[in-house]
């Protein structure tokens, strides 16, 4: 689901969180069933992508002729593709890339977004018209539909489609800061501290900021699975990763021709991109559920 | 009675007017994407019809004739003179007018979106009600389970495992799609497949919602049976929020029928996107972006007019 979207479900962007929410958050989402289960995945996701490399023996870019198309077997765990590279060494290798990225995106939309939209909705007057305007430009058009623009501006590649996607999402970020910030601040407890004569910068980082960025964080992590879908399917479409780099979408591009002969190609990593999306999706969901209860 | 209408005209003509503002917008973010991209247009375009050392006068002759040497705004406004007339410039590649190209294939993306909307609306409120009528019970949880997983799968995911296990496996349908009306359904599918989630989930929760007002309480105590309550009141006040996410949904429709065209090779505007990507096409990209966003602004202009079409509270509201 893209941004936009989440924008607009019922009630997802206008999750009221009290200060006191986060209080005992990972407890409580430890409680919630299934936002274990998209932990526990989450985990094991990112033990694949740090530890694994270290753990398997073999060169995930080197091509070995000899051991061509093998099925899974006790050498190689999910067999090897059509020129002979160990499927399970490039998958760990390739989650560096396509979850690494995603997070890297992820954090860097979400820090610009959050700048730009407290920085606007602190400040008012023309600098926030100015900058309201420019992310209205930006949500006119589709975050896909701008992120197919702005690679044909940088040219195809692994870091410009990352660039290609911060500039495509950003806006969205910085439009709910905004809100979120005018709303913090007639919130009573900002009111008081600005009447006890407190300046803003400790109102802002004491009282507007940490509920601005919870609530932020919950529509960042529903945000996780699209980013994940755009970056493995830009590299299928190879505009992103280029070879012979593995990335979890560029394998299902060589997987499809070998599919009747080798489904452990297309299968593996297709599982992996899924087993992602759901677990940032599973996670996103709970944290909603357990920072807003009055919901639903 | 002739005051209330007056206001009406004045409410659509408000709205219509901020469409046209937004495609302004848009038209200046696809204007500035071919101007402020790094380096010298002219040059690019040289080189992509295939001189890759033109001299410096050609160069400069080029940037003449394109109108490059004069001030950005003229730029502008002689770029939007040119858009509004029909001219998107010419493909690099073909060296044919690039809305010619657009056009052609423009059916077969439109067909397709179509057919997956309408796969997606209609599997989302059936969904949506059978869920609603059993909540807590197992029919409901499955379509809870089903709705997370069909939320998580990409779609270009299902594209290429339909593609491997339906039509290369099972022999159903083509792998080469030339657009046929009959081989829509696999794509249109896995386009509609993601919406179908969303919109199920939201539906769900609008019904539970609406189910729970005075309304529907009124309706149940008068004897109404519970399928009448759903069908007469609920599902029709849970519509109306669901039309607002219509709306943007379809930007996101838009964005990904290009990955589902390239899939199942189906000869629609977004599959020659791609091809124009990878060749650095910018024209055509440029055009694609344009008609993208054109689409999205009247789509959503649409979704807001049948809003307030269909609900007299938005009529009142912003009339008064």
């Amino acid at each position: 689901m893209s941004v936009t979207e989440i924008l607009n479900l019922p009630h997802a962007a206008r999750i009221e969180i009290a200060p006191e929410a986060a209080y005992g958050l990972w407890q409580r989402l430890w409680r919630h069933s299934e936002a274990r289960i998209g932990l526990i995945a989450a985990l094991l996701l990112l033990l694949l992508a740090l530890g694994g490399p270290l753990a398997l023996p073999y060169d995930p870019d080197l091509p070995d002729y000899a051991v061509a198309l093998q099925p899974p077997s006790r050498a190689h765990w999910l067999g090897t593709d059509h020129t002979g590279r160990d499927v399970l060494a490039r998958l760990m290798d390739g989650a560096r890339r396509s979850l690494g990225a995603s997070l890297l995106v992820l954090t860097s939309t979400f820090t610009i977004g959050l700048f730009v939209g407290v920085v606007a909705g602190m400040a008012g007057g023309a600098l926030d018209n100015g900058l309201m305007r420019l992310v209205d430009i930006l949500m006119t058009l589709p975050g896909m539909v701008l992120a197919i623009a702005m690679i044909g501006i940088l040219g195809p590649g692994f870091q410009n489609l990352l660039l290609a996607l911060i500039i495509a999402d950003w806006a969205y970020y910085a439009r709910l800061a905004r809100s979120y910030v005018l709303t913090a601040t007639q919130r009573s407890d900002a009111i008081a501290a600005r009447l006890a004569g407190i300046n803003w910068l400790r109102i802002m980082w004491g009282h507007i900021l940490p509920g601005v960025m919870t609530q932020m964080a919950v529509i960042a992590t529903l945000g996780l699975g699209g980013m994940i879908t755009a970056i493995s399917g830009f590299s299928f479409l190879g505009l992103g990763v280029q070879p012979p780099l593995a990335e979890w979408g560029s394998m299902l591009v060589d997987a499809r021709f070998y599919f009747p002969i080798a489904p452990w190609l297309l299968l593996a990593p297709a599982g992996l991109i899924f087993a992602s999306v759901l677990a940032a999706n599973l996670i996103g969901n709970a944290l909603r559920d357990v920072l807003d209860p009055g919901r639903d | 009675m002739t005051a209330g209408r007056l206001d009406i005209v004045r409410l659509i003509g408000k709205r219509v007017l901020q469409a046209i503002l937004t495609a302004l917008g848009a038209s200046v973010l696809v204007w500035a994407m071919l101007s402020f991209a790094p380096g010298d247009p002219a040059l690019r375009i040289l080189q992509a019809q295939g001189r890759a050392d033109p001299d410096p006068i050609l160069i400069a002759q080029t940037r003449q004739a394109l109108g490059l040497d004069r001030p950005l705004p003229v730029q502008y406004v002689q770029w939007l003179g040119h858009v509004v007339r029909g001219d998107l410039s010419i493909s690099y590649r073909s060296g044919k007018p690039v809305l010619a190209e657009l056009a052609k294939r423009l059916p077969a993306t439109l067909y397709l979106l179509t057919t997956a909307l309408v796969i997606a609306i209609i599997a989302a409120v059936i969904a949506a009600l059978i869920a609603v009528a059993t909540q807590g019970r197992w029919p409901d949880r499955l379509i809870r389970l089903l709705t997370q997983i069909g939320a998580s799968v990409p779609s270009f995911l299902v594209g290429l495992l339909l593609l491997q296990y339906l039509v290369v496996g099972a022999k159903i349908g083509r792998v080469l799609s030339n657009g046929a009306t009959e081989l829509v359904l696999l794509p249109a599918l896995c386009l509609a497949m993601l919406k179908a989630a969303n919109w199920t989930q939201l539906l769900r929760a609008n019904m539970l919602e609406a189910l729970g007002a005075n309304y529907a309480l009124v309706a149940r105590a008068r004897g109404a049976r519970k399928l009448r309550v759903l069908l007469r009141y609920v599902l029709p006040n849970a519509a109306l929020p669901f039309l607002t996410a219509l709306g943007v949904s379809i930007g996101a429709l838009i964005g990904g029928a290009p990955i589902i065209e390239e899939i199942f090779t189906w000869p629609g505007v977004g599959h020659y996107v791609l091809d124009a990507l990878s060749a650095r096409d910018f024209p055509v990209v440029q055009g694609f972006v344009l008609l993208s966003g054109l689409s999205y602004v009247t789509a959503s202009l649409v979704v807001d007019l049948v809003n307030m079409w269909v609900d007299p509270r938005i009529r009142q509201r912003r009339a008064s």
